[in-house]
């Protein structure tokens, strides 16, 4: 009721000065075009000056405020779009981390060098990247599985806050991360090669491209490799449950890793036909803590401290293998796009062998092993109806086949198969006020095969048997998702408002698992009567701008009647506590801000900021929050660009102050996380010699060595801290 | 104008702030083994063929919810108790026939203290060395508080 009236109260309060403001304010030109759609999954648009921007070119055409407005007004939802300039001045461990400035974006952290994504607290499951339009399928349900993604090769990102169902189906609940390797070179020859250090793992990268383009063809080759060692943290002991680990040279025992990356792309550009292939493959191996894996603490015969740089066990390495072909053909007014790929994810978790219960100890360290192969097909057609009414309709089709190995048990083998069909609708009442709409059906086809465990444990007759741990399962899921949504800008004002439905099938692992989870030392157990899970919400986006000061706010308000989450209960089943895979209502609402003034022509303020609340509304949890429920969080900056001097024509600095939240509401078994606040530096100029580029940035994050915890790190439940000080260095050469 | 924005948005802020308060259950329960009988602490040691009694003191705000009691050798000195103290370790060893207990009790409902004592019997032929004797509790809520306690079995 509360949210409701807070909500009418903006509306209004927004809707008056809206009206106030529109009296007086001249409008600005704009160059709105009129065959967009919003979020297009593949990497080329519709219109022609769209379809020649290329990273290079850009930079040179268009007004800046514009671009940004241009986007904005192509969807009703709530996007950001970055580009790869953003990534390297913001270079970081791994991609969400270097996109985490991002309000409402976060990386959920494990140890230095990986992260996963979430969107306004949503992730695993709840949200989906795509890479060139693909899906990108990895074990994302998994709290220790990093997102596989080379982050030198991503040309743009665009984020989409806000339900996504209607064009990606499944999963796509808290927005989507769209990565794209669009950039199409100009040159015959041309390339560049950047080199990355970073003192708190005592991190080396090096990453480097080189792409051409004879005629209608083009190619580019990028490779990448980093490694690094444990990470650092301001303490020197680490407490969990009163006992002291205490680390030596305050590094965090075995954390290091290191990344192996390449890529192939062969492109054609036709008159009316272009299309791609690319082939990539991403290898990443990095160690888990050794002191307490999972929620045990452990000692170990393994002298961890004889080398900062090896990897012993524990540790998980990942293959990601990807061939995807992206075609685009231009009949007249119509365009068909097809995407077809091929994903090979192979994931290995090693450790120590130890006896558990009622399992012995195991023959080897392969603890885990999940093999999974995902074949996605997608077909779009878009073509405009009369003047104002463009039309879009999209087939798409996945496969996924998930193999386990190894001697610890979490998820059954399963497949998959997924149908999904949509219609989306754009229509141009005025210039300034776009309405559109979509609906889509989705079909979701679950086969899990049984599991039993290797080892025998006696029954309740007292006789030895292979438990079974998961049972044969067929089970299908249908849905019906829509979204509608409205665009309109008056002067200097823009305001959009979205409303959507969007749904995911639930897990194999919350539908199958019934066993311990090691991991975490504790027995899950799913349900096979889960329904989907689906999730409505209504998203705004309001935002002023002109010449001297942009401000943005998008608030949300996101309601699920069947959330589905993992019950801790008060039960204990083979010596373990129970958590029961359950459904519940949830609510939660928040908002994002982001204020950017330009106060003279030297230096630059800005703001950002997040806010987020999630409360359950009904079964064994009513009233708490839900896990990993980031806190809230601003980021203050001030930026100085002096245009001459030793930072020469285009150089800067940059000085930030972050504020986050405690988080006082958890769920058990969380932990309570308390606030902090950061200071980060960052400095960077580049060098133009012929027809050659120099960049360099410099980048001191954590500041003051302020020892912290991320709430939503995967290390937190066992009490580590964040990294501490960190000077990082990325230089670039483009020939 | 610029001003007039940025209190609307302060003002909305703060209005989407004010939580309300939380009523529910945020407290782990209690193993409380500080008092005179409580049993067994770091480095007691117990006798093959014979029973003794565990003894503590379980508290919680909300509700109790149930506790389990594991005992499982630590011939490896794989891990360590939750004490500060850590007894003396005997030498490693390979387990022959180790000593494994696991076993959960309910606790009568609606009681926020409870007396736990449970007499657990060390069968004749079993291991002789270092165990780790584990508590683990759990409220109504799902929070779960556990402690370990390094102990040692000896022939009588």
């Amino acid at each position: 009721m509360q949210i409701k009236l807070v909500y009418s109260i903006v509306l209004l309060f927004l809707w008056g000065n809206l009206r106030a403001q529109s009296v007086q304010t001249p409008t600005t030109p704009t160059t709105l075009q009129p065959s967009q759609f919003p979020q297009p999954p593949d990497t080329i648009g519709v219109n022609i000056p769209d379809e020649e921007k290329t990273p290079i070119e850009l930079e040179e055409v268009i007004v800046r405020g514009d671009r940004k407005r241009n986007i904005q007004m192509k969807s009703a939802q709530n996007i950001v779009r970055v580009d790869k300039s953003y990534i390297e001045e913001n270079f970081s461990g791994s991609l969400m981390q270097s996109l985490e400035k991002i309000p409402g974006v976060r990386a959920m952290t494990i140890g230095s060098g990986q992260s996963k994504p979430a969107i306004r607290g949503l992730g695993f499951n709840r949200m989906i990247v795509t890479e060139n339009g693909i899906k990108h399928e990895g074990q994302q349900w998994g709290e220790d599985h990093g997102l596989e993604i080379d982050q030198f090769s991503v040309d743009e990102v665009e984020i989409v806050k806000g339900p996504g169902s209607l064009l990606y189906g499944s999963d796509a609940i808290g927005g989507a991360i769209q990565l794209r390797n669009n950039y199409i070179p100009t040159e015959r020859t041309e390339g560049n090669i950047n080199l990355y250090g970073r003192s708190n793992n005592e991190s080396m990268g090096v990453s480097g491209q080189v792409a051409g383009r004879i005629d209608r063809w083009y190619y580019k080759v990028n490779a990448t490799y980093m490694d690094y060692a444990d990470y650092k943290v301001p303490t020197d002991s680490i407490q969990y449950y009163s006992y002291y680990i205490r680390l030596k040279d305050r590094r965090l025992r075995n954390t290091a890793g290191r990344d192996r990356n390449a890529g192939v792309t062969l492109g054609f550009l036709g008159k009316n036909f272009r299309s791609n292939l690319l082939i990539s493959n991403i290898n990443t191996r990095s160690g888990f803590f050794a002191d307490a894996h999972g929620l045990e603490v452990r000692l170990s015969d393994i002298n961890y401290d004889r080398s900062f740089r090896d990897i012993d066990l524990p540790y998980h390495s990942v293959n990601h293998f990807k061939l995807v072909n992206n075609s685009v053909w231009r009949i007249g007014s119509v365009t068909w796009e097809g995407n077809i790929a091929f994903q090979k994810n192979l994931r290995e978790e090693l450790s120590e062998p130890v006896s558990h219960g009622y399992m012995p100890v195991p023959p080897n360290p392969m603890e885990r092993k999940f093999d999974k192969n995902t074949y996605t097909a997608t077909t779009l057609l878009r073509m405009p109806v009369k003047d104002r009414l463009s039309l879009q309709g999209g087939f798409s089709m996945e496969h996924q086949h998930n193999k386990r190995g190894g001697w610890g048990f979490v998820i059954p083998d399963f497949r998959t198969t997924s149908v999904g069909m949509f219609v989306y609708g754009r229509y141009h009442i005025s210039d300034d006020l776009i309405l559109s709409t979509g609906v889509r059906a989705d079909k979701v086809k679950i086969h899990i095969d049984s599991y039993r465990d290797w080892y025998e444990t006696p029954d309740e007759h007292g006789n030895l048997v292979h438990k079974e741990r998961a049972a044969d399962l067929r089970k299908k899921f249908g849905s019906f998702t829509w979204s509608t949504g409205l665009n309109y800008q008056r002067g200097e004002w823009m305001l959009k408002a979205n409303i959507g439905k969007s749904f995911r099938a639930p897990t194999p692992k919350e539908l199958g698992s019934d066993g311990v989870n090691y991991h975490i030392f504790r027995y899950e157990r799913g349900d096979y009567n889960l329904q989907a899970e689906e999730a409505y919400q209504m998203d705004m986006g309001i935002s002023w701008q002109n010449s001297m000061m942009t401000i943005q706010w998008e608030p949300f308000l996101n309601y699920f009647p069947n959330y589905i989450y993992l019950n801790p209960t008060p039960e204990y089943y083979e010596g373990l506590q129970m958590y029961h895979y359950a459904q519940a209502r949830v609510i939660r609402y928040g908002f994002e801000t982001d204020i950017q003034l330009q106060l003279t022509r030297q230096f630059t303020l800005g703001m950002q900021s997040e806010y987020l609340y999630a409360e359950q509304l009904s079964g064994d949890k009513k009233g708490y929050s839900l896990p990993f429920s980031p806190p809230w969080s601003a980021n203050f900056s001030i930026g100085y660009h002096p245009g001459r001097g030793f930072l020469g024509t285009d150089g800067d600095i940059l000085l930030e102050y972050k504020v986050t939240g405690s988080q006082e509401r958890i769920v058990p078994p969380e932990e309570k996380t308390e606030g902090y606040q950061l200071l980060n530096l960052s400095l960077g100029r580049s060098w133009q010699i012929r027809n050659n580029a120099m960049k360099l940035r410099l980048q001191i994050q954590n500041l003051l060595n302020k020892r912290y915890y991320d709430h939503t790190g995967f290390y937190r439940l066992i009490g580590i801290p964040e990294p501490g000080r960190n000077i990082s260095v990325m230089f670039g050469f483009t020939f | 104008m610029i001003r007039k924005t940025l209190l609307c948005l302060a003002a909305v802020g703060l209005l989407l702030s004010c939580g309300r308060e939380d009523d529910h259950d945020m407290e782990k329960p209690v193993i409380d083994m500080s008092g005179v009988s409580a049993f067994p602490l770091t480095c007691d040691i117990v006798y093959k063929g014979e029973s003794f009694t565990f003894k503590a003191v379980f508290t919680d705000n909300g509700e109790l919810g149930n506790y389990n009691i594991e005992i499982h050798n630590n011939f490896d000195h794989h891990s360590h108790s939750t004490d500060d103290v850590e007894c003396e370790p005997d030498e490693k060893k390979t387990p022959v026939n180790p000593f494994v207990y696991n076993e959960s009790f309910p606790i009568p409902q609606g009681v926020v203290s409870y007396e736990a004592e449970q007499s657990i019997y060390i069968p004749e032929d079993v291991d002789t060395g270092d165990y780790h004797f584990m508590i683990r509790l759990t409220d109504k809520a799902g929070w779960q508080q556990l402690k370990a306690v390094g102990i040692k079995v000896r022939e009588q």
